[in-house]
């Protein structure tokens, strides 16, 4: 895989070039900072004293872990959120993308309307959204409520985001690079396994990204749409009463450091292998 | 981006012409799933609700059929909902912009000067912060930016200012720099995703050829990653007009935006009286996108091979 | 579009499928491993987050293997509505007062039955046992939990003199240091209740614009409207408010959290109050779970706790001495543990109201831009 940075790039073009990198590198590390100042304060109150999650801490300690992992109505709308948000994930991701290829490259006979009618979703009020899924399932559909139809309903958020950015990078992609390579002799397989998709893969997987993001703290529409079930977010925004301690403190820094960790190891994997010798991959960059 | 291709395959290769409507069908197929849950699971519930707001709500809390404008006419009999509507674009035009700016020099960075593999590293740690409680980030915003918060102390102990100030949250402030906190992460995905397939030798190439920075930037770059900026304006502008849980909560009373009036009506079971201003709000959405359609269209920049 | 793309797409929707598959059959199995589900059985509950215990939970499923599936529940309208379209779908349904009457019985949704078959109900009040609006021919329409009247507190050091009315949210002395909580029919029933009109959640239109000038002078005060429970707290911690609105219970949770001590009272025009109860839908598939699990939850020891861990007053009698036994009477006695009858008699109790809708337009014209 070449390296990024192209030696003709490092050579000054102007005077400015090295003012504007650094000032690029410390814009990028005040937005980190800005970024996780508010996860810092979140993970220092989960272990706050006090059961109320906020200043001033009033003492250090590991209570909120211990009575966590015994909490099995939080553990398990845990559990619930990351499956569904893998779920989600997975199906708006191959779903968009699929629908991507046909709005781009034609078969559509309104693409201007259908990419609009795409926008729509993410225009109408999450909770308009919801109540109209809950009136529909319930009355029209007549289907049991379930994690099954908290799916569904993320899906009609999610599905168009995906749809948008694969089709927005799809749209750039020459076509003449895949017919260039069907004269050179490559099947249509492998004509986009190896052009088409590392070309759209950064839309493929922001999209993805996103689709998860969308999905984990989602509560306008899942709440509308779950069955006798919870997740995350229904638990804790529904604490209106009397408020959330600081185990859901607890539990957000354990899936927060538990998906750091997972993005850590995975990228060291990752790396090694793509140094090992081998077939040159990666795209033409056209 | 049209390539100009002396010879070889300037032209699409002849395809199997297969016959009429299995084809097309097979053609369609990939978008079906997608044509469902727009059509099956967006669409149908919609019109549902359409209908809804055309009837009233009676004391058992059921929708029933009397059919009214009522709801419709208290969107603009009650000033206050235009009002709010106006006050929730202003606010979603500046959030934008600011999401536009401040991503738009990560992605850049990111995409120029640093390594593919680092770069995706970089998002998925810009990311990941989203996936835990948006509920507790602000709970911990309101520690940074309360009275006696984080930010006053810093404030204070630097000497800018004598005595805490209450400036920065429950007010219009706040909700601006919580809806920025969460949105940049979005708009830095989709530029990010835009900026990445850009050449960046065409900048060099162009000062090469005389043209300063500022030029080269303005007509090579920005034309290029257009559709990236407009689908970025569109993540981040149009889920503003829903967001109600930031103003709510870092809002202050002052600061309430058009959606929380919406869940006003939803949390007590107001149906159709919800429904009408949820419409109205979408109406006046693709007003939006109506009028700035030429904007919006990606294809004029990119030549349909 | 070429037949490149169609087979590039066909075959990412089979991988796609595949990994969809694993996905969701993991799903299927953490979520079984999750249940119990012996002999006893499980049933769906959809309630409030301090109706329970883990502990208390962990310790019914090993006794008499009942797994209580628990949803939750934010609000009465809300959960209402819920109710209305799930139907059998859950089992158990928690509510606050008229709610019980005026909504789920008169929809047909619940189960009347009759409170002095459980046992443990004869740890609870007597008069819990004979509330008036829960008392059908049928038989009693849930069982009683809990309760609270809606308090003002506020910080001494920084609200003077001590107020004992609706009107001191009202004072411009105190512009931007209220917090009320987020229920726009709540704070409008509230100011209802400043003007000195009863039947709050049931008012005319006379009335209702009274209660307006009264909404137009609390805007101003209001520094922002708390979603949850904690959002009161922590302003009172912080000192950025000195008047909230809130359940009994609130000088504990702010002294616990670091903050200052503050007083609470009910204003002398009245103010409006809930009473939960535990209710059995009708057409739940495990309803027959209901009465052993109340057996086994309801009882003295486990209320006791409940109080000490929320610290609002709970219907239970035996759990009363309990506690005087353990030590906390005081708190008990402050958070009017033994008056409930005389305070609940002087509340307007929560229920759905003709006014809603006019109430929700009020508060959107009054609060918005």
């Amino acid at each position: 895989m070449p390296s990024r940075v192209d030696p003709l790039e490092t050579m000054p073009v102007s005077r400015y070039a090295g003012a504007v990198r650094w000032s690029l590198r410390l814009w990028f590390g005040a937005l980190m900072v800005f970024l996780y100042l508010p996860i810092m304060f979140m993970v220092v109150f989960s272990f706050d004293e006090s059961r109320t999650p906020g200043l001033p801490i009033t003492g250090f300690t590991l209570h909120w872990y211990d009575v966590l992992l015994d909490n099995r109505v939080l553990l398990g709308a845990v559990g619930n959120s990351i499956t569904v948000a893998v779920v989600v994930a997975i199906l708006a991701t191959a779903i968009g993308t699929m629908a991507a290829f046909v709005l781009v490259r034609g078969g559509i006979r309104y693409p201007n309307a259908t990419r609009i009618a795409f926008t729509l979703p993410i225009m109408v009020p999450g909770v308009l959204i919801g109540v109209s899924l809950l009136i529909y399932f319930a009355r029209a559909a007549d289907l049991p409520l379930s994690l099954g139809t908290v799916i569904a309903g993320q899906l009609v958020v999610t599905v168009p985001f995906v749809v948008l950015i694969v089709a927005s990078r799809l749209q750039g992609v020459d076509r003449a690079l895949e017919w260039a390579a069907a004269d050179l002799g490559a099947s249509p397989r492998q004509a986009i396994r190896h052009i088409v998709l590392p070309l759209i893969a950064p839309a493929i997987l922001a999209g993805a990204l996103i689709s998860v993001t969308l999905s984990i703290d989602e509560f306008v529409i899942t709440w509308f749409t779950v069955g006798a079930q919870s997740t995350l977010p229904t638990y804790i925004y529904t604490r209106i009463k009397f408020g959330v301690t600081p185990e859901v403190n607890a539990v957000a820094t354990i899936m927060l450091v538990a998906t750091l960790l997972t993005f850590g190891i995975a990228s060291l994997i990752l790396g090694r292998a793509r140094r090992l010798p081998g077939r040159r991959r990666g795209p033409v960059r056209a | 981006m049209a390539t100009e291709i002396v010879g070889g395959a300037a032209v699409a290769p002849p395809t199997s012409v297969s016959g009429g409507r299995a084809a097309r069908l097979r053609q369609l197929a990939p978008f079906l799933p997608a044509g469902l849950i727009l059509v099956g699971l967006f669409f149908v519930p919609l019109a549902l609700m359409l209908v809804f707001s055309f009837w009233s709500t009676d004391e058992n809390l059921d929708v029933v059929p009397v059919w009214s404008l009522e709801n419709y006419a208290n969107f603009f009999d009650n000033p206050t909902y235009v009002r709010t509507l106006a006050k929730t674009m202003i606010m979603g035009a500046g959030v934008t912009l600011a999401c536009l700016v401040g991503a738009f020099a990560v992605a850049y960075f990111l995409a120029r000067y640093v390594s593919r593999r680092w770069a995706r590293l970089a998002l998925l740690v810009i990311i990941v912060p989203f996936w835990t409680s948006y509920l507790l980030r602000v709970y911990s915003w309101q520690a940074i930016l309360g009275e006696h918060g984080a930010l006053n102390e810093v404030l204070m102990a630097l000497g800018l200012i004598s005595e805490p100030s209450r400036l920065f949250v429950y007010n219009d402030v706040g909700t601006f720099i919580v809806l920025v906190y969460v949105y940049v992460p979005f708009a830095a995905l989709v530029l990010y995703a835009s900026l990445d397939r850009f050449d960046f030798t065409q900048l060099t190439a162009a000062q090469d050829l005389g043209a300063r920075p500022i030029q080269a930037f303005r007509h090579i770059l920005l034309p290029q990653i257009r559709p990236g900026i407009i689908t970025a304006c569109i993540f981040v502008f149009i889920p503003i007009l829903g967001e109600f849980l930031t103003p709510s909560m870092v809002g202050g009373a002052q600061g309430l935006l058009i959606a929380n009036l919406l869940a006003n009506f939803f949390k007590n079971a107001l149906i159709p009286e919800g429904a009408a201003v949820g419409f109205m709000i979408a109406a006046f959405v693709i007003l939006l996108l109506v009028v700035f359609r030429r904007y919006l269209r990606v294809e004029d920049v990119v030549a349909r091979a | 579009m070429t037949v490149f793309d169609q087979t590039y797409t066909r075959r990412r929707f089979l991988q796609a499928s595949g990994a969809v598959g694993v996905a969701v059959s993991f799903g299927g199995v953490t979520a079984a491993c999750n249940l119990v589900g012996g002999q006893g059985g499980t049933f769906n509950w959809m309630t409030w987050g301090d109706h329970y215990m883990p502990d208390q939970l962990k310790a019914i499923e090993d006794s008499d293997k009942i797994f209580a599936n628990i949803s939750e529940l934010s609000g009465n309208a809300e959960g209402f509505a819920k109710l209305k379209e799930v139907k059998g779908q859950l089992d158990m349904m928690s509510g606050d007062a008229l709610w019980l009457r005026d909504a789920y019985h008169k929809e047909g949704l619940i189960e009347p039955f009759d409170i002095n078959e459980l046992k443990v109900a004869s740890q609870l009040y007597p008069f819990a046992r004979q509330f008036d609006i829960w008392t059908t021919p049928e038989g009693y329409l849930g069982y009683p939990f809990g309760w609270s009247p809606i308090s003002i507190y506020y910080n001494p050091k920084f609200v003077d003199p001590a107020p004992d009315s609706w009107q001191v949210l009202l004072d411009p002395k105190y512009k931007g240091r209220v917090v009320v909580e987020n229920q726009p029919e709540e704070i409008v029933a509230d100011m209802g209740k400043a003007a000195g009109f009863d039947d709050v959640y049931n008012m005319t239109d006379d009335q209702l614009a009274t209660v307006k000038g009264y909404l137009e002078k609390l805007k101003p005060n209001v520094l922002k409207f708390a979603q949850q429970a904690t959002d009161s707290v922590n302003v009172m911690i912080s000192e950025e408010a000195y008047l909230i609105t809130g359940n009994l219970g609130n000088e504990d949770r702010v002294k616990d959290g670091g903050g200052p001590e503050i007083k609470g009272f009910i204003p002398k025009e009245g103010t409006v109050g809930w009473m939960d109860a535990e209710m059995t839908v009708k057409e739940g598939a495990n309803k027959a779970l209901i009465r052993p699990y109340l057996e086994k939850a309801n009882v003295a020891e486990y209320i006791a706790a409940n109080f000490i861990e929320h610290g609002r007053p709970l219907f239970n009698e035996a759990a009363y001495k309990v506690l005087v036994n353990q030590g906390e009477q005081e708190r008990a006695d402050r958070y009017l543990y033994n008056k409930s009858e005389e305070v609940l008699a002087a509340t307007t109790l929560k229920g759905p109201g003709t006014s809603t809708a006019k109430s929700i337009q009020l508060f959107n014209e009054v609060f918005g831009a």
